[in-house]
């Protein structure tokens, strides 16, 4: 490869880098994080009442994976990583205009889709550390009775990655729309709770057009429990298919949100 | 001999509301002022000059090459935007070395330049607070800081003095002349004429979008001196006072106000006026509360010129 290139691929990945660990540090900080992570905690606090119920109560104990899985599907699937995708990837660009803090970013030397990836990675991987935390200590918690059964590990780390892969693909498609858009996050909550939550569940092909579909088609075959008709119709897409449309999708709306921002002009109002 | 930055026929519309019409110009190292009332287009041409907006008609080039997108060239370019924004979470301290860490400075670097740039703008006692907590300011000084701190070749200040005392405005204006000497570009703009004359000869003149003066300071020092001013002066003994000035020819009209025991004073002198009215004060042991020029402004002097 020519030289010039590879310093110029070399400055990029360079200048990505330092715009991550400048996010990273400034969106721990903030407030909007903060209260996120209280919402994040809410599964806890559930699993906590379970368990103490359960402990209490002499009446026939549910096990702790099938309330775990059932957390997810509703709690966490359906509702804490569309919003926080929603409110982390929109911020990404939006903040700056709001905040009319993006002249400090575009007037130094750095390409501007390294600013889109490097804040994006730092306020995904703040939003898969707050998911994760929830999702680890509701587990511990509701599994507390049988931490040595490691089929139940297996599971666990299968939801896991679910919804990481969820959080890399919400989180893109929202920070394209934050990109063009003013009012993204109206936008961005008619497409949670209206599209997502309607297509899913159309027969045939049509379901394939909502990522929360892919999502669904690699939960394990036991997924749902009391809330197994929030599966329903699911004529799951194959899992390698599953993972491909979900990379796809990721990819796509990142180059996009590169090619938005490098193109459009941001007006600060006085 | 290449110009720093060139301008050709540049303008820039919001929708209906003409921002900039038809700007060229070349501005070369040293200081330049762009001087002109609130909304006149100062911030949309230094906007413009620094990527930040799309002309619609026009190009800029800053050392020959086109500015827009154009991300290499921010390492010699300092800016400081008029708008008081920040990443208040942050400490002073913080912002300064994860802004210069931005321009792929090592962490070492970039600590000792932000240490220097603190330094320079006398924040280093306050380095560790949050920026919520610094006042207007500090907050001005900080701004300031981050446009130095990579020690740029062009520095583009947008109203750079707004909310400094004046020991902080005199502070920034020695800077700023150090800086040319050093042989850099500096673009200043204000909307007081005095600021600017502090800091520079070079001045160019913009109103309603369009460059209306531009040159030497004094070509537009006389443009402005032939406009008449009104100076206020509330004070102990405003009709004793008045019967000091009243016979200068300098003094074209004087104003009572009973109520609020001020004097109004229209003159088309204002310079001169200036010069006696101390003297005149302490011989005549007059108490002076306030002394405003309400016609001092801009917008007035630019209405006057643009009606002529």
């Amino acid at each position: 490869m020519d030289m010039k290139i590879k310093e110029k691929i070399a400055f990029f990945f360079t200048s990505m880098r330092n715009v991550f660990s400048f996010f990273l540090r400034l969106g721990l900080k903030t407030k909007k994080t903060k209260i996120f992570y209280l919402l994040s905690f809410l599964p806890i606090l559930m699993a906590l009442i379970i368990k103490f119920s359960q402990v209490f109560s002499n009446g026939r104990q549910i096990e702790g994976i099938f309330i775990f899985s059932n957390m997810i599907m509703v709690f966490y699937l359906q509702f804490l990583i569309l919003i926080l995708a929603l409110f982390f990837g929109t911020s990404v660009c939006s903040e700056e205009v709001e905040g009319k803090t993006l002249t400090y970013l575009v007037t130094r030397p750095i390409p501007k889709p390294a600013f889109i990836l490097g804040k994006y990675s730092a306020y995904t991987l703040i939003v898969i550390l707050m998911v994760a935390v929830g999702v680890i200590f509701s587990f511990v918690i509701l599994n507390v009775d049988n931490l040595l059964d490691f089929s139940r590990y297996k599971i666990f780390l299968r939801y896991m990655a679910v919804l990481t892969l969820g959080i890399l693909c919400y989180s893109s498609f929202f920070m394209f729309i934050g990109t063009f858009l003013k009012r993204s996050i109206l936008f961005g909550l008619i497409f949670s709770f209206g599209w997502e939550n309607v297509v899913q569940y159309f027969p045939g092909s049509t379901q394939r057009f909502a990522i929360v579909h892919y999502l669904k088609s690699l939960l394990p075959p036991s997924s749902g429990g009391r809330f197994s008709f929030l599966l329903f119709r699911l004529e799951p897409s194959s899992p390698g298919m599953s993972i491909f449309m979900l990379f796809l999708i990721t990819g796509i709306f990142l180059v996009l949100s590169c090619v938005v921002f490098s193109l459009k002009e941001y007006i600060l109002d006085d | 001999m290449m110009p720093i930055i060139e301008t050709k026929n540049l303008s820039k519309w919001y929708g209906n509301v003409l921002g900039l019409s038809d700007v060229t110009l070349q501005i070369d190292s040293g200081v330049t002022g762009i001087l002109g009332p609130n909304g006149a287009g100062k911030s949309t041409f230094l906007r413009l000059i620094t990527g930040q907006l799309k002309p619609n008609i026009g190009t800029v080039k800053i050392k020959g090459k086109k500015v827009r997108n154009n991300y290499s060239l921010f390492s010699i370019i300092g800016f400081c935007p008029e708008q008081d924004c920040f990443y208040d979470e942050l400490t002073g301290w913080q912002f300064l070395a994860s802004l210069l860490k931005l321009h792929n400075f090592s962490n070492d670097e970039a600590e000792q330049k932000a240490q220097k740039a603190l330094e320079i703008v006398e924040l280093s006692d306050d380095k560790n607070r949050v920026i919520r907590s610094y006042s207007r300011g500090m907050r001005q000084r900080l701004k300031f800081a981050q446009a130095i701190a990579h020690d740029p070749e062009i520095m583009i200040l947008d109203e750079p003095l707004n909310g400094l005392d004046p020991l902080g405005r005199r502070k920034i204006i020695r800077l700023i002349k150090t800086y040319q000497r050093e042989g850099k570009t500096i673009i200043v703009s204000s909307h007081v004429l005095p600021e600017i004359e502090a800091m520079t000869k070079k001045i160019i003149l913009i109103h309603q979008g369009k460059i209306f003066a531009q040159g030497n300071i004094h070509y537009i020092r006389d443009l402005i001196d032939t406009h008449p001013h009104i100076i206020s002066i509330k004070c102990s003994h405003s009709r004793e006072l008045a019967s000091k000035f009243i016979h200068e020819d300098y003094v074209l009209k004087v104003h009572f106000d009973i109520a609020s025991n001020s004097l109004l004073v229209e003159t088309n002198n204002r310079d001169k006026f200036f010069s006696q009215l101390p003297s005149v004060l302490i011989e005549n042991n007059i108490k002076v509360d306030e002394i405003t020029s309400p016609d001092d402004n801009l917008q007035a002097v630019f209405d006057y010129l643009i009606g002529k």
